[in-house]
């Protein structure tokens, strides 16, 4: 989850969010050069003491200022196309669970060999234990087995939400009428928090999503108990 | 958080968020350092050849930032590969441990044919 006062991603938990780390540290070093180049350029231009009036044209920076930007232009593009496409691979999931927004808190619905459903609602504040986050603990987390391709159909039951999950790259609108797919592995066991990125009414920032990667075993056991809970 | 937390969080000092990130990304600060040094060198180099101060420092900033993007992408290309080769690794381990034993195992080497004996 996001410390106090940070400013970049959070560490990824799938080898999707790696991918855009690297392509994020990719484009902000050709970002910070670039910078770097108009400010010393812009610093240049204010103290030279010399003016040219007679210039025309150049054709020589002319040429630069249109084949550089295109290079570079294209070094960003083509990682970038390589992730887009990534995205959309079909790696054949082993699991599949619903995931529909409420107003407001979330169900999750794992429906491939029984029926398991379950809501999750955020902890209120005052009902907090210590050790427990503010606005992004909720009574029952999405558990999933770790470094299992697993796809959430995401959907709403009444207005426009969104399914984020930051550390795994994933942020899926949740359109009423409409079923929306992602697909993610979960590199390490662990627990991850999102919240929903939709504005969808007076408790938009309480619902929070929170997913917890556990070994086969464990999501077992637990899948286990929860439907003789049910 | 405790009394001990506190006080080593107060000992930690004023830390700049924009230095946090140069140091937690991957080749990042290798980069920069080697674009300080390219460009000192560069800007320097020309001065002492030609005795022009501005166009000391305009070679220095091409330099500059030669340098760091050559350092970035050979080392960030390097990293990659090696981001690769450990997921291959990992991959291998794991099937390794999957399929020992059994017909799939890649390990599992062809049993040598004995020749029959002559009737």
């Amino acid at each position: 989850m996001a410390h106090p006062s940070q400013l970049g991603f959070q560490d990824a938990a799938s080898p999707l969010m790696e991918e855009l780390l690297h392509f994020h540290d990719h484009a902000l070093m050709i970002v910070i050069l670039i910078s770097t180049m108009v400010l010393y350029i812009i610093v240049a231009m204010v103290t030279a003491q010399l003016t040219d009036k007679l210039v025309l044209d150049s054709q020589e920076i002319e040429v630069i200022w249109t084949v550089l930007p295109a290079i570079i232009l294209i070094l960003i593009a083509l990682p970038s196309l390589r992730i887009l496409y990534l995205m959309d691979e079909i790696n054949d999931p082993h699991l599949t669970i619903k995931a529909l927004g409420h107003q407001w808190y979330w169900s999750y619905e794992y429906t491939d060999y029984q029926d398991l459903g379950f809501d999750s609602y955020m902890i209120p504040t005052q009902d907090l234990t210590p050790g427990q986050f503010r606005l992004l603990e909720a009574d029952h987390r999405m558990v999933i087995p770790v470094e299992s391709p697993i796809r959430v159909l995401i959907s709403a039951e009444d207005v426009l939400h969104s399914w984020a999950v930051p550390s795994l790259g994933v942020k899926v609108d949740a359109v009423p009428g409409r079923l929306n797919q992602a697909t993610f592995i979960v590199s390490r066991p662990g627990v991850f928090y999102g919240q929903c990125s939709e504005i969808c009414g007076a408790n938009h920032s309480f619902m929070p999503v929170v997913v917890e990667a556990v070994p086969l075993d464990h999501f077992e056991n637990w899948s286990s108990l929860m439907i003789e809970d049910a | 958080m405790t009394e001990e937390e506190k006080q080593i969080n107060d000992n930690k000092g004023f830390r700049l968020p924009g230095i946090q990130s140069i140091q937690s990304t991957p080749c990042a600060r290798d980069a920069i350092l080697h674009g300080a040094g390219g460009s000192l060198a560069a800007g320097l180099l020309h001065f002492l050849a030609t005795s022009r101060v501005r166009r000391s420092f305009d070679v220095g900033l091409g330099g500059f930032m030669l340098t760091t993007l050559g350092s970035w992408f050979y080392c960030r290309y390097n990293n990659a590969k090696a981001r690769v080769q450990q997921r291959m690794i990992q991959d291998g381990m794991k099937n390794k441990i999957l399929y020992e034993g059994s017909v799939p195992d890649p390990v599992k080497q062809p049993r040598a044919e004995t020749p029959s004996s002559p009737s």
